[in-house]
């Protein structure tokens, strides 16, 4: 009995990852890897498919949360301590400049990731039967993630904060009947203010980062429970009916299974690999097109999630975050913009405010939640669904040129300027 | 028990939904809303018809706030204190009475704590009074409250507060700063009194103390002066008035409140004399300047004093630095000034001095004002108790010369000296002779040593 | 344990738990929403109705208001926030209307809106008499433009 080897055992309690007990166990042993199968198609790991947008999202997600709580050591959210303690991080905190401008680039790079991500599940038909709640549940966290983006856009204080998010809350006023209410339990007062810093704090740091997780959990769950990552099924051979087979029986008998062999992988297969008798009925084809998860996948995640944070870090070593000059209430930037994702929805604002402001990006919201109840195509084959796809690059398209116009064809007075005359704001 | 397992669940259920409710309702009802409802009442009585009287009556409850930025404070004691800007409650209740004689300071500008005391961000009487621990700023007493003005008004007369005056008098010259500093000079044997009227507002402790220290703080090295009742009263108003707060702009340019002497002292202080005449008595450098302020606005005056040059092009009179009060307080001097006046100005002027007598009176000047009085006396005759030092008390001054040199004595103001002990197994005299060469310079110090050579009594000759 | 009684704990117990729910959520509500506000107040005095002018508004620039005084009609008070998205306008006596600077707003003397993306009109505030016989203006009381103090 070797006391050492003992201990050691008590913490790491599975075979070595040579054989394949252990590359199971790894992940069905593993409190932070056993979400993910034992044992994944090869189809699953497809980067043409994915792009692997919804990991690079969760690692952004990471990113954030890991430099926010490191600047957290040293912001005060209080005006006007707060544009100074940002001053700090970037002239005198150690590694100050690189966190705060890893922070800002991953935030940008999370709301254009997580668009992306959604972008990709529609095209690929990701979102229909059975997975059409987690779509829901995918919208939702897109919004928290603008909700996210637009709290901690205040925090600097600065002449580019505050009047973005004066724009901002004006235009979420707008919303009839409690837009009012809305707007100043968003602000704790009548103006941009200390309490606002204060409660777009704690909402920033707090509120919507616990939300975002726990969403994100039951999104993950249900990737996992509807038959794991998104596959391009369309482009797999035509299955023969399933060969099925009961494992474990000592002997055939009837098929114990409640329906039809599933296409998708519903659960791991650590059943086999520990020989335990069960009774389970899967196709044998199934069983040949897997391959572990160690190190298959979690080898592509772990370029993902390299190549995530190589290219933050690139960004944040290049490139400066903005600071303008501290926050001014009486003197108003000319023009005031709001952050980038909201420019869109500015831009129709400056139209109509009640339509731009409140009719448009509500119906746009319901469609987007609704999507996978209203679609009543339930084949993914992109031939199949070309009128689908056009609608929502239509919609992409305009809401990308609504973004430019109001980036970089708007000037002082909202008047249309060609974009190499130099313009204020915009980020 | 396990039996009547749910019928448990929904009794504790209810439980807790009761205490909850209790919570909600107690957060819901808090004193403040009866005092404004009570007042609602009293207002809609004044009302002339019943839809005014109803308006009032449903009138929201809030909590009311004075946001002091300037003076960083905040203030809801209007919460409860609802009339206090409404002539018309001149004879309400408390907390409804009309506050008379605010002039200027409002309480949307200057709140109430700074003058009263108590706890500005209470919203419930007692604590709002600040009688409660750990609060050290409680309502003063309606006697005392008058010491606040010198928090802002730091210089100058304060009309109506004589006491701040004589109490700044009496520190200056009875040598306070021989143990305590004030505002960055001064001792360290007590206490800084620099923040006393920010940190310990007490007035019948301050009182006390100054008529006897030794009843209020045990063992105190702090002489018994033997104040009378009124200087001690001077002095507690003058330590109530003690802060150092950073205050907005607004608040610190009244330091000095302008009026007909301070402009007077103005006056002598630049000598206007020297050009002007009042009533024909002076000299005629520049115009007459009786019943001026009659003639001419007060604007057009002021911008005279700011730059001559602007008004009259050409003229010989200097622009001198003024701020805004010093300018108001020299026409408010004008416009009283009589030939009378220009006659005592002229006859006041500062008699010509020796050199030597120059020096002993800055001498005798510092002596008093870096507190060395404090412990030698007003007349040098020490007699202040210093347990366990040799003799058992400060020594007089008087006789100085029997045991020194001029030389030896500067030396001993520069390097400080420790008393020689009584019994060297007793603890060490509280009171010792500090070190100055730190604070005064040694012009200072050959000034002071002339001026106590100047007293030496001579040796009796046998 | 009898069916029966289950379902009458049951309903009672549901019962219950709405109505607790409902106040948690009422008092949660009412916690987020803010009791006192660290700005400048909404109900303000501005100072005796002698020291304001006739003709063009006077511009309070801390508050945010104009205060137009008229010989026949007496005080009105307009908010000098701009209803599009919160920038101050100007009051032009040249064309008699408040310009908004920054997206090209304009509103006429009583507030209408005129031109530019504003959505509403600019707001009046009540201004009354206060006891101590000053001008008192409440940012919460919105009147409409024809509203008119005779002091």
């Amino acid at each position: 009995m070797n006391p050492i080897r003992d201990a050691w055992q008590s913490v790491f309690r599975r075979d070595p990852l040579s054989t394949d007990k252990g590359k199971s166990e790894l992940v069905f042993l593993n409190v932070w890897l056993h979400i993910h199968p034992a044992k994944v198609k090869k189809e699953n790991l497809k980067v043409k498919h994915t792009f692997y947008l919804g990991f690079i999202t969760f690692f952004l997600f990471i990113i954030l949360v890991t430099t926010g709580v490191a600047l957290m050591f040293y912001y005060r959210p209080h005006p006007p301590q707060a544009y100074q303690d940002m001053k700090d991080l970037q002239f005198v905190v150690y590694l100050g400049n690189f966190l705060r401008n890893m922070h800002r680039w991953s935030a940008h790079g999370m709301v254009i990731c997580v668009f992306l991500h959604m972008c990709r599940v529609f095209y690929t038909g990701s979102y229909k039967r059975p997975r059409q709640f987690n779509w829901v549940i995918g919208v939702v966290l897109f919004l928290l993630t603008l909700g996210l983006s637009f709290t901690g856009y205040l925090l600097p204080w600065d002449q580019l904060a505050f009047w973005a998010i004066t724009v901002g809350t004006n235009i979420g006023s707008y919303a009839p009947l409690v837009g009012g209410r809305i707007r100043e339990l968003l602000l704790g007062g009548h103006t941009v203010g200390e309490a606002a810093l204060l409660r777009f704090y704690v909402l920033h740091v707090a509120v919507l980062p616990s939300v975002v997780t726990l969403l994100t959990m039951v999104h993950f769950w249900r990737v996992r429970k509807d038959g794991g990552l998104s596959r391009p099924v369309w482009k797999l051979k035509e299955e023969k009916p399933a060969q099925l087979v009961t494992i474990g029986a000592p002997e055939p008998v009837a098929v114990l299974a409640a329906g039809p062999a599933s296409k998708d992988k519903t659960y791991g297969l650590m059943e086999v690999v520990t020989g335990k008798p069960i009774f389970e009925t899967v196709s044998m084809e199934e069983e040949e097109d897997t391959i572990f998860s160690y190190p298959y996948a979690f080898f592509r995640e772990g370029i993902a999630l390299l190549v995530t944070v190589a290219s933050v870090m690139a960004v944040s070593i290049f490139f400066k975050a903005p600071l303008e000059e501290l926050a001014n209430p009486a003197k108003t930037p000319n023009p005031a913009k709001a952050p980038w994702y909201f420019l869109g929805l500015q831009e129709l604002v400056s139209h109509s405010a009640l339509l731009g402001g409140v009719v448009v990006p509500g119906l746009i919201v319901l469609v987007l939640l609704a999507i996978p109840y209203i679609d009543p195509n339930p084949s993914r084959r992109p031939a199949d669904r070309k009128w689908a796809i056009r609608a929502f690059t239509l919609f992409v398209v305009v809401n990308i040129i609504l973004i430019v116009i109001g980036t970089m064809f708007r000037g002082p007075g909202w008047a249309l300027v060609p974009p190499w005359v130099h313009i204020a704001g915009g980020e | 028990m396990e039996r009547r397992l749910p019928q448990f669940f929904f009794a504790l259920s209810l439980i807790v939904l009761a205490l909850m409710l209790g919570a909600v309702w107690q957060a819901a009802s808090p004193a403040w809303k009866t005092y404004q409802q009570e007042f609602h009442r009293l207002e809609a009585a004044g009302e002339p018809n019943a839809a005014a009287k109803s308006d009032v009556l449903n009138a929201d409850l809030v909590i009311k706030q004075d946001l002091l930025p300037g003076l960083q404070r905040v203030d809801r004691c209007t919460t409860c204190h609802l009339g206090a800007e409404d002539p018309t409650m001149k004879n309400a209740p408390q907390p409804f009475t009309y506050h008379a004689n605010l002039g200027p300071h409002v309480p949307a500008k200057f709140g109430c704590t700074v003058c009263h005391g108590g706890q500005g961000l209470a919203t419930d009487k007692q604590n709002a009074h600040g009688m409660v621990p750990f609060w050290q700023e409680p309502l003063l007493a309606k006697d005392y409250i008058r010491a606040s003005c010198g928090r802002c008004h730091k210089e100058g007369e304060v009309p109506d507060v004589p006491e701040l005056t004589e109490g700044r008098r009496l520190f200056e010259t009875q040598g306070c700063r021989g143990c305590h500093k004030l505002n960055g000079v001064g001792g360290t044997i007590g206490p800084d009194l620099t923040e006393e009227g920010a940190i310990r507002r007490f007035p019948e402790w301050l009182e006390k103390h100054f008529l006897d220290p030794n009843t209020v703080s045990r063992n105190s090295p702090m002489p018994n002066f033997h104040f009378t009742k009124a200087q001690a009263r001077a002095l507690t108003f003058y330590m109530l008035s003690l802060t150092s707060e950073q205050m907005g702009s607004y608040y610190s340019s009244v330091r000095l409140i302008p009026s007909a002497g301070y402009g007077r002292q103005l006056f002598v202080e630049k000598n206007c004399i020297a050009c002007h005449s009042i009533g024909g008595v002076g000299a005629k450098g520049g115009p007459d300047l009786l019943g001026l302020t009659k003639q001419h606005s007060s604007g057009w005056l002021d911008e005279q004093l700011v730059n001559p040059q602007t008004v009259y092009p050409g003229s010989i009179m200097p622009a001198y630095d003024l701020d805004t009060n010093s300018r108001k307080a020299i026409l408010i001097f004008m416009a009283s000034a009589t030939a009378e006046d220009a006659q005592a100005i002229l006859s006041q002027r500062a008699k010509a001095l020796t050199p030597r007598d120059a020096a002993i009176e800055a001498g005798k000047q510092s002596f008093a004002r870096f507190g060395c009085v404090g412990c030698h006396g007003l007349e040098l005759q020490g007699g202040v108790p210093n347990p366990n030092s040799q003799g058992g008390e400060v020594p007089s001054l008087l006789h100085a010369s029997d045991d020194y040199t001029e030389e030896e004595v500067i030396k001993i103001i520069q390097n400080g000296k420790v008393p020689p002990v009584e019994n060297a197994r007793g603890p060490a005299a509280p009171l010792y002779m500090p070190s100055w060469k730190s604070v005064l310079t040694d012009e200072d110090i050959h000034r002071i040593a002339d001026y106590l050579w100047s007293l030496q009594k001579k040796k009796e000759s046998w | 344990m009898k069916r029966r009684s289950i379902v009458s704990w049951g309903s009672a117990g549901l019962v219950a738990l709405c109505s607790g729910i409902s106040v948690s959520l009422a008092a949660v509500l009412r916690f987020l929403t803010p009791s006192v506000f660290y700005e400048p107040p909404q109900d303000f005095k501005i100072g005796n109705p002698a020291d304001f002018s006739f003709g063009p508004p006077t511009f309070l620039a801390d508050q945010k208001i104009f205060v137009f005084r008229d010989r026949e009609k007496g005080f009105a008070v307009a908010n000098a926030v701009c209803t599009h998205l919160g920038c101050t306008v100007g009051y032009f006596q040249s064309d008699e209307q408040f310009h908004c600077p920054c997206h090209g707003s304009v509103f006429s003397a009583d507030g209408k809106v005129q031109h530019g993306p504003a959505p509403r009109p600019l707001e009046w505030f009540e201004v009354t008499v206060a006891r101590d016989g000053q001008l008192r203006v409440d940012k919460d009381h919105i009147v409409p433009a024809s509203y008119r103090l005779m002091v």
